[in-house]
């Protein structure tokens, strides 16, 4: 199985969803990823305020970042490459990497 | 007498004076004391006259009594450096601002101060080295959710499937959860802990301690007592000004709430002298040494309410806000402010957002003026609606919802849904005056701070933004249309009060030209000694404020309302 791991800016919380204005994007991948790893999806998902030191010692996002910044956040890794910076995958993008049926989230 | 005391009660109350008399008064008896301040604005400083910190300053006027001043956004800018220093040189700088943004927050801020607190209640050494530990705190709001906090996260961090919210600003949080659970209990050990609550013989104010002392019982907050503060003694039956101060204390003290009864009352009685040095709190609790007051004559020829409504009506303001610390009659005066604007032919929409507010505005739409209430769990309630109905255009499924609720449940939410309304309203402002009674000091500040970050966050977010919220910030600092008006009363505290409470209006870059003096003896022709002596004793402090104003100071007369 892929493993998947969605490197994230710093977020007032885990999902975001508190920060001050409502961001769809967010609230789809929130749901996205908590369906995925209901099904047992190896997927994880990483707040740069809360674990800051994953963004230096995994050499492949602190070598993008160094290069890009900030802006370069989000960053989507798949079993461990980058696929996807500077926004998050789309649903249609999830569901091909794990095999999981998404359908019934609206396609983005 | 219990190990720890806590002193709560409405802002200006004289929580700080009581606190420090006690601490003084126990130490003078030989004990050792630990006096705390949790306050944000805490004036202890002042009254100390020598600089405190968050270690412990011993007193050099006062034998065997120790003072912490705990500063909860010094506290929180000392953790955001502790976390993002190690990060500093291994990521790039725009990284490193992203934390520091995030770490910017005011939940930052009571995580913080909730942090030192519980560390000095359940510190087993400081509790075998000093025979009392006395804790002067904030404002009853920030208090309530201060102490509220621990019960609630003790739930949330066991009972959270999705990881600690809001609440993994403190990384390692997990790992305080037991310190947290020890300082719930110690504070809900009657044997260990006595909450004495600070009023003054004036309706809110007990209002305002019956609600927090019930709100305390419910964290299991049992042992309490009521301190009525500045009790008038020298009461006399010639002079009209005495006999009405007389007559309110003792028709607000025949109505205090039953909740209140239940619990040993004492009172303090009112000074002529102000309590902003050692030797006058440690007099606080013994005697009045009236000194003379000869030729005494009411103030004249100062400005005016009046003076400040011309002035901002006729310089076009939209926007108008009284702000100063809970109880020194903000909402009294912003609505004062609403009548004359609309007096003057202004169109006025009139918004409160103080929760212990209990004024009747039949009279105020009477005189054509909309008005609104910002009420925190109403509009929490809102944006948490708004949110889910987002939720369900996604599909959500309710395992999703419920993963989404409790992101809901943060801290942070309340604010944001608070300023999101605060937005609101300011938003109308483009077609007519909008005057805004703020919360007390803490919340105000927070709010303010919200505002800020939310401006930046504004820029760069990818989220949904209202345009009311883009346009506010540049609206509250453009001075053509705003105006903050700090009020006060003739006392050191809430003058001290007011004067940081610019400094950070300045900080904030919002403009504020009127100072009003609210409640002053010195325009009264009281006839009685004691009051003359009062009076006397307030010029000090009016004179400061037209000093900090610029001279833009309006006086109110003491009033018998």
């Amino acid at each position: 199985m892929k493993t998947i791991e969605i490197f994230e800016e710093a977020m007032c919380c885990p999902t975001g969803l508190c920060g001050p204005s409502i961001n769809p994007d967010l609230l789809r991948i929130s749901a996205v990823l908590d369906t995925l790893k209901r099904k047992g999806v190896n997927i994880s998902r990483h707040n740069l305020k809360d674990e800051p030191q994953l963004y230096v010692s995994n050499k492949t996002v602190n070598d993008f970042l160094m290069k890009y910044g900030v802006e370069g956040l989000p960053i989507t890794l798949v079993d461990g490459e980058i696929v996807v910076s500077k926004t998050y995958p789309t649903t249609k993008q999830l569901s091909e990497w794990t095999g999981v049926n998404l359908n019934f989230i609206p396609v983005k | 007498m219990t190990k720890y005391l806590f002193f709560t009660g409405k802002g200006g109350v004289g929580k700080t004076s009581i606190a420090c008399a006690t601490a003084i008064g126990l130490a003078d008896a030989g004990k050792n004391i630990l006096l705390i301040s949790t306050d944000p604005a805490s004036n202890l400083q002042d009254v100390f006259n020598q600089p405190l910190n968050g270690n412990g300053t011993t007193i050099t006027e006062v034998p065997n009594l120790t003072v912490v001043n705990l500063d909860p956004e010094e506290a929180a800018a000392k953790y955001k450096e502790s976390v993002v220093a190690p990060f500093r040189g291994k990521l790039p700088e725009s990284v490193i601002q992203n934390m520091e943004e995030q770490l910017s927050g005011s939940c930052t801020v009571e995580i913080a101060a909730f942090n030192e607190f519980s560390d000095f209640i359940t510190d087993k050494a400081k509790q075998k080295e000093y025979d009392h530990i006395i804790f002067d705190t904030a404002p009853t709001g920030h208090t309530l959710r201060m102490l509220q906090l621990p019960s609630a996260w003790s739930t949330f961090i066991s009972e959270s499937t999705h990881g600690a919210s809001c609440l993994g600003q403190l990384s390692g949080l997990e790992a305080r959860k037991e310190i947290y659970k020890q300082a719930v209990q110690s504070l809900a050990d009657g044997q260990a802990t006595r909450l004495v609550l600070v009023s003054r013989p004036e309706v809110s104010a007990l209002k305002e301690a019956a609600r927090s002392s019930q709100e305390l019982q419910l964290l299991g907050i049992q042992n309490q007592l009521l301190i009525i503060n500045g009790l008038l003694q020298q009461f006399d039956e010639n002079d009209e000004v005495s006999k009405q101060i007389q007559n309110r204390q003792q028709s607000a003290l025949m109505s205090t709430p039953q909740v209140l009864n239940e619990y040993p009352v004492y009172s303090v009685p009112l000074r002529s002298y102000n309590l902003s040095n050692i030797s006058n709190i440690r007099q606080l609790l013994t005697e009045d040494n009236l000194s003379g007051t000869k030729d005494y004559q009411p103030l004249k020829d100062e400005k005016s309410l009046d003076d400040l409504i011309n002035d901002l009506y006729s310089s076009g303001k939209k926007v108008v806000f009284t702000m100063g610390k809970g109880g020194v009659g903000k909402t009294t005066i912003a609505t004062n402010i609403a009548l004359g604007l609309r007096k003057r032919g202004a169109k006025v929409h009139l918004t409160t957002t103080d929760p212990a507010n209990h004024l009747n505005y039949d009279f105020v739409i009477k005189a054509g003026i909309t008005v609104s209430k910002i009420d925190e769990t109403v509009v929490l309630e809102a944006y948490k609606n708004e949110v889910r109905a987002k939720a369900r255009e996604n599909n959500m499924s309710a395992a999703d919802m419920e993963y989404i609720e409790e992101d809901l449940r943060s801290p942070c939410t309340q604010e944001i849904a608070v300023f999101k309304a605060f937005a609101d309203i300011v938003e109308k402002a483009d077609n007519e005056i909008v005057v805004i009674d703020t919360a007390p000091t803490g919340h105000t500040l927070l709010l303010l701070d919200a505002t800020e970050s939310y401006h930046k966050e504004v820029e760069r977010t990818q989220g949904e933004v209202s345009g009311a919220v883009a346009h506010l910030l540049p609206r509250l600092r453009n001075s053509q249309e705003t105006e903050v008006v700090v009020v006060t009363l003739p006392e050191a505290t809430p003058v001290f009060e007011a004067e940081r409470l610019q400094l950070d209006l300045q900080r904030a870059g919002i403009h504020n030209k009127w100072w009003v003096v609210n409640s002053c003896l010195s325009l009264t022709h009281t006839q009685n000694p004691f009051l003359q002596a009062k009076a006397q004793s307030e010029l000090t402090w009016i004179e400061k404020v037209k000093q900090l104003s610029n001279r833009n100071t309006a006086l109110i007369e003491w009033k018998d309302i």
